[in-house]
Parts: C-alpha cells; structure tokens; sequence
C-alpha cells in the first residue's frame, strides 16, 4: 500500500463528474485499491451508482439532527467494492452557505478518523460551478493535492475547466495543489480527441484519458449501478478500468497555465468544427 | 472605502443598534456573531461620553450569538427562537431586528423573518446592517428608512398642521446627541410647532414613529443623513421636506434655520420674528458678556481653526467659528465617508461663509493620518489653534499647547449628559468651552502668537521665578 492520495474532481455541472468519479473508483476497487469517495454537492447524488441509491444520510442532515457528537458508521456508508461513501449534502436551497457546509464536513470527518491509513485514494467530487471559497476547500488547504478536470468537447465544458484551472493555479502556490491532467467524457461533438489534446497541451498537462460515449452508462445509472457492476464484460467497462490504471499510473502533475478566452476560442475554432459545408444538412 | 484605517472614528453598520436605543421603548434584536453588539456598546456608548446601557441596551441586549450551525444552515430559525423569547423578556413598543456580517454573507432574510413575526402586540421590523454595508452612519440611514417602510406600510397620511418631523443628529455618535435634540425640539417648538424629534429624552417613543406620516414637513438637518428617510416619506406619504444641510450652531446659523423653516411653512411673521428676538437678545446678552475676556487676554485667543468632525457637526461648526467668532480656516477634516453630492454641499456651504474655506475640506477618516496633518500644518503656522477633535487627540493638543474641544466620538476624557453644541444654546456653550480652554489647559505656557518657548527665554519676557 503506497501514500494516500487525494484527488478532487471538478468540471461543468452536468458534464459528468460524478458518474465518471464512481466508474472510475470501481475501476480502482478491481485493481485492489481502497477507496472513498467524498459528494461536496449539497445534491448530494455523487455516491448512488456506488451506493445502490440515495442511500445516503448527509453528514450536514446529520449534524442538523443530531448535532455534532456522532459515530463515523452514521455518516460514512460501505458501496460497491467495498468503498466508503461520504456526502456531505448542504443546507435547503437558498438558505445557508454550503460551501462553509463542505468545510465543516470534511473536518468532521478528519475529527471522526475517517482517513485510516489503510486508504489508496479520497476522491473529492465537487459541484460544476466553484462559486465562492467553500468550494474550493478540498484544494484551499491541501486536502487534494491532486485535480482532474472532467471536460469534454463543448465549449462552455472547456471554458468552465479553463476557469477552475485558473483557481488551481492560485492555490498551488500555497496549498502544493496540481492538475493531473483531463478527463475527457465525451459528447461526440466533433474532432473532441484532437480539440481536447490541443486544450490539455494549451493548459500545461495532458489529456489523460479519452472516455467514448456509450449508452450502458445510462443503463448503468438507471440500475443504480456502476458500468462493471451493471455488465462488468462490456466495453466500456474496460473502459473505466483503463482510466483506473492511467490515474494509478499517473506521475505527471503540474500547475495548470489558465489561457485567454481569445485564445481558448482560437483553439474551438482551429479543432472544434469540421468543415461546416459536408456538415451542413436540414 | 475598503483601506486600513487607524483610531476610527466611527463603527460599521451595525453600531445603528445604538440608534434603536436612542428611540424610548424600542428594543434592538442582534442577528449576528458574538461580541459585536458589545463592541458597539463599548464603542458608542462608553466611548462617547460614558452614555450608559440605557432600557434594554450594553448587555441586555438580544442576540442570536450565531455560530458555525447558522452558517452553514442559515440563522434565520435562530433568529425567529430568540425574537419569540425576546417578547416574553423584554417589553418593548418595537422590535428592530439588525443583521450582521455573517447572516449578511449567509443572505439570511430577516426581514421575511420579522415580517411574519410582526404583530400588533409586537411590532418587529428587520435590517440588513451588515458591517461591509459601511459605517454606522449608513447603518443609521438604514435603520431609519427601515422602520418608516416597514412600520408604516399601511399607513395613511392625515396631515396635522404645524407638524414636523426632525431627521438630524446620529445618536450616540454624536456624543451630545441628547442635548442637541432637546435644543432642536426647543428652538423649533418655540416657532408653536409640533415636533416628533423622534430619538432622545425629548421624544414620546415609537407613537412619535407612527406620526411620521401625519406631518406637515420633514426637517433634515445634515448634509446627509436622513436625507434618505426624507425622500422616503416624500414618496410614501407626499411629505414635502426642508433639507438644511447645515446644523445651526450660534446665532446666525440658528435665526436663519428658523426663518427658512417659518418661510418653508407659511408661519406667523411677527410671531416668528418674536421668539428669535427673544433668543437672540439673550444670546447676545452673554455674548457681550464675555467682552472682557476677548479684550484683555486677545494674544492668547486662538485663532486658527481645524477641524475633525462628521459632516453635520463639523459644518455648523466651521460656520459658526468663521462667521461669529472669526477665526481663521485651516482644515476641517470630514471623518463620516459622505457621498459625493453632499461633499459638495458641504464645501459650497462653507465658502458661502469665507472663501478661505476652499481646498480646506478634506474627506479623511483615518485619525492618526489627521493627527500628523494637523501637527505640521501647526507647527508651519506657528498660531494658537483651536482644534475640535475626539480623544485621539488629547496627546495632539497637548503637545502643540492648543486648545481642544472634545467634540466627536470617541471621548473618554468627559461625561456627557445633558449638553448641547447646537442651535443658540450650543453657541453658548461652545463660546464658553473654546474661551476656557485658554485658561483650563494642562500647560498653560502664556505664549502669544508665534511665540516659541526658546525666545520667550531668550528675552526673558515672561520668565519669572528661579529654575527648578
């Protein structure tokens, strides 16, 4: 058993973090890795292919109810492969500051001994948009020392990664943070390999893994499972099993160089359009 | 205004708890962390002339005390659990709820909160005076045109003549705020007006809030504060206002504030002109009075004048210092962060009185920036000086051997109970206090203008006696 590793997951909502967070933790489980994984969104649905369903009670629900004097086992529940889930959950909509909740949650969770040593990996999956300081906690103070940026071909996916990166730079200077590379969840829009390869080497890191779309994701999210738990001989099974083996594999960290919008348009418009008069059809 | 500042002269939004307690019977509820509604208190009450705690203020005061659970989960169940407890504790005719930074950063909705806790029995209303929201002079502002929105929702104006409604002094922050408006009350009720001075010993409480709407003119005696409330009523309830921008000190200031208010409100010429020739005879009766003592102690009389005041304060006093008692401009120094438009008002106001007001109006609130700037402008001048200043600058006046009048917050040299510095009275008291001062200094060196204690020795003039 090496070091433990910390690794937040960011990207635009609804690019799929935290699909490709618990795929990608199954993955770990099968190469023998202990893993937990940590939902910083007050959705709180980053642990329910792992978990088998909304299974969860949130550690802020739990210290609304029962205040802060309780046992790791009610917060923390046992997933697929034997992987611990955490959400930290948040206040009712537009109450409250569920960034502070993050913090608070992740040092009960410090104070409750839920880091064992036993641990491979934390995994941090944390909401689309970092809107205020409470999000980037897992980051801010050297909790995860390592990012992964899930993006995919579409503009605001890539802008969005853009701005994270800018918040990774900033904290890697005091926090030692560093950008292990992109994750690309695909969207099939056109040359995504090549426009997120150009992005990646624009961003100073690399594309770390190209995850082709595939409707058993789907199939897999709807049964409440994850891919190698669902049909663990298809494709995209292997898929997530490779994306385990580059993120074990992983040694190149680096502090990310954030790129202009003008220039991140240019990049959209050298790779991010095939030739619009084949493409053109009503 | 977001820079560093030294020895402050003023609080954030949420020292307008201290305005609730300038109303009679109304009771401030504290949404925020603890210790700031102490540091308040201290700050404004203590620290202005050792005011008191007062009906339910210093340590009787609600407070949510919020903590990392209102943070993360929002305060403002908290919040609705301490106003219910509040109104089984403390009886009060109206409940000021004031938020601050926290449930500000947090966006907790009092006024939602207030809003469906507001009863007859009880009526509660809510502000945000987050301490980033500014001073206390906007927290004020804030606090005022709060209760008048919220309060007076429903209200119907039923004008009542010779009415008014007085919007001036901030209280607590002006360490003589009690004075001030008893003063006001006086000089404007010997016109046969009516006046809801609405803060102070002199108010009916929050009955005198509810008349708001029934007034004949809303008075604004600053070149700033209030104005908002003013235009606020205007709106609602159609209430013309008078904005004076100038709080009357002395004299002049005085008859000419009465004159405009008996013009703005069509009043008895002949009954007007009365009372200020009763006040004035008076006034001038003293004045000549203190004749002897210009005369004969005339080379050590100060003569140049500096200023580190608020906006209101500091105008009427610069006016009546340079129109009724002649001296000589050097600074006034503008302490309370005023908008642009009343910075204006304020430099316009004090050149109509001398035009060597101009470039002397200097918009400062650090203290000890002031402090250095007085000293070397009184070092290069050479001239017996008269500075109106806080505590903070006892060691200043001191050591340049000048007079100081502690004139703003924060003092901690006097106790302060029933003086006023304004309207006719004010001038009085003002004379006597400036004329004192020439006599009641710690050192008293008899140096006359310009003077050094090297030549003085040198000459020989006034040494007298054997070394020690």
């Amino acid at each position: 058993m090496g070091e433990l590793r910390q690794i937040a997951i960011y990207g635009k909502g609804g690019i799929g973090k935290s699909t490709t967070t618990q795929n990608l933790t199954a993955g770990l489980t099968e190469h023998g890795k202990k893993v937990m994984v940590v939902g910083c969104d007050p959705k709180a649905d980053s642990t329910r292919l792992l978990l088998g369903g909304l299974a969860q009670k949130t550690v802020l629900d739990t210290i609304r109810e029962e205040g802060e004097d309780v046992s790791l086992d009610r917060i923390m529940k046992e997933g697929f492969g034997g992987t611990r889930c955490v959400e930290s959950g948040g206040p009712e909509p537009g109450v409250g500051c569920a960034g502070r909740g993050i913090i608070t949650s992740i040092s009960m969770l410090e104070n409750l001994g839920a880091y064992t040593d036993d641990l491979d990996f934390v995994f941090y999956d944390v909401l689309g948009d970092v809107v205020c300081g409470g999000f980037a906690m897992p980051i801010r103070e050297g909790k995860a020392k390592e990012i992964y940026i899930v993006a995919s071909g579409e503009m605001m996916a890539l802008y969005a990664a853009n701005n994270i990166s800018k918040g990774i730079a900033k904290y890697a200077r005091t926090g030692g943070v560093r950008l292990g590379g992109i994750i690309c969840n695909s969207r099939n829009v056109d040359r995504e390999l090549d426009l997120l390869r150009a992005f990646s080497k624009e961003l100073g890191t690399k594309l770390l893994y190209f995850v082709p779309r595939d409707n058993v994701v789907q199939h897999a999210e709807i049964h409440k499972q994850t891919v190698i738990q669902y049909k663990p001989e298809c494709n995209q099974a292997n898929e997530y099993r490779n994306l385990a083996q580059a993120v074990i594999e992983n040694t190149e960290f680096t502090i990310p160089t954030p790129m202009t919008q003008e220039r991140l348009e240019e990049i959209l418009m050298e790779y991010g359009m095939m030739d619009l008069a084949d493409d053109y059809k009503i | 205004m977001s820079t560093i500042i030294q020895e402050a002269k003023f609080t954030c939004a949420l020292g307008a708890q201290q305005s609730v307690l300038g109303i009679p019977g109304a009771v401030p509820v504290i949404h925020a962390g603890p210790g700031c509604s102490q540091r308040q208190f201290s700050y404004l009450s203590v620290g202005s002339g050792y005011q008191g705690e007062g009906y339910t203020g210093g340590g009787q005061i609600p407070c949510t005390n919020s903590s990392q659970s209102e943070v993360v989960f929002g305060g403002e169940k908290k919040l609705a659990k301490l106003l219910d407890a509040t109104y089984k504790v403390m009886k009060g005719d109206l409940y000021v709820v004031l938020s601050g930074c926290t449930a500000g950063i947090v966006g907790d909705d009092v006024k939602q909160v207030t809003y469906d806790h507001s009863t007859k029995e009880h009526p509660t209303v809510g502000v945000d005076t987050s301490g980033f929201r500014g001073n206390n002079y906007k927290g004020h502002n804030i606090v005022i045109e709060g209760i008048i929105d919220q309060l007076l929702e429903e209200a119907q104006p039923n004008v009542r003549k010779g009415l008014v409604n007085v919007f001036s002094v901030v209280p607590f922050q002006d360490p003589y705020w009690r004075g001030d408006l008893e003063e006001i009350k006086r000089i404007l009720e010997g016109l046969g007006l009516e006046v809801n001075i609405l803060f102070g010993y002199g108010s009916k409480g929050v009955s005198e809030w509810y008349d708001i709407p029934n007034a004949e003119l809303n008075i604004v005696l600053s070149p700033w504060v209030g104005l908002g409330a003013a235009k606020l009523c205007e709106r609602r309830f159609g209430t013309p206002y008078l904005h004076n921008p100038v709080l009357p000190v002395g004299l002049k200031d005085t008859s000419a504030f009465l004159r405009k208010v008996a013009e703005t409100l069509s009043l008895d010429r002949e009954k007007t002109e009365d009372f200020i020739k009763s006040e004035e005879r008076r006034y001038k009766q003293y004045f000549v009075s203190m004749g002897d003592v210009l005369s004969d102690y005339a080379p050590y009389l100060p003569y140049d004048l500096y200023l580190i005041d608020d906006s209101a304060y500091g105008l009427g006093t610069a006016r009546f210092c340079t129109n009724e008692l002649g001296m000589i401009p050097q600074a006034f120094f503008d302490i309370d962060v005023p908008p642009a438009t009343a910075k204006e008002l304020i430099q316009a106001s004090l050149e109509e009185i001398d035009e060597a007001w101009k470039d002397k109006l200097i918009d400062e609130p650090d203290n000890a920036i002031i402090r250095k700037a007085v000293e070397q402008r009184i070092a290069i001048r050479q001239t017996k000086s008269l500075i109106f200043g806080s505590s903070w600058d006892k060691d200043l006046a001191e050591r340049t051997d000048n007079i100081l009048i502690f004139h703003s917050a924060p003092i901690t040299d006097n106790v302060i109970l029933n003086k006023t510095y304004v309207g006719y009275n004010g001038g009085l008291n003002l004379m006597q206090d400036i004329y004192s001062g020439v006599f009641n200094r710690k050192k008293v060196s008899n140096l006359t203008h310009g003077e050094t204690e090297r030549e003085r020795n040198t000459y020989g003039t006034a040494k007298t006696g054997g070394s020690n």
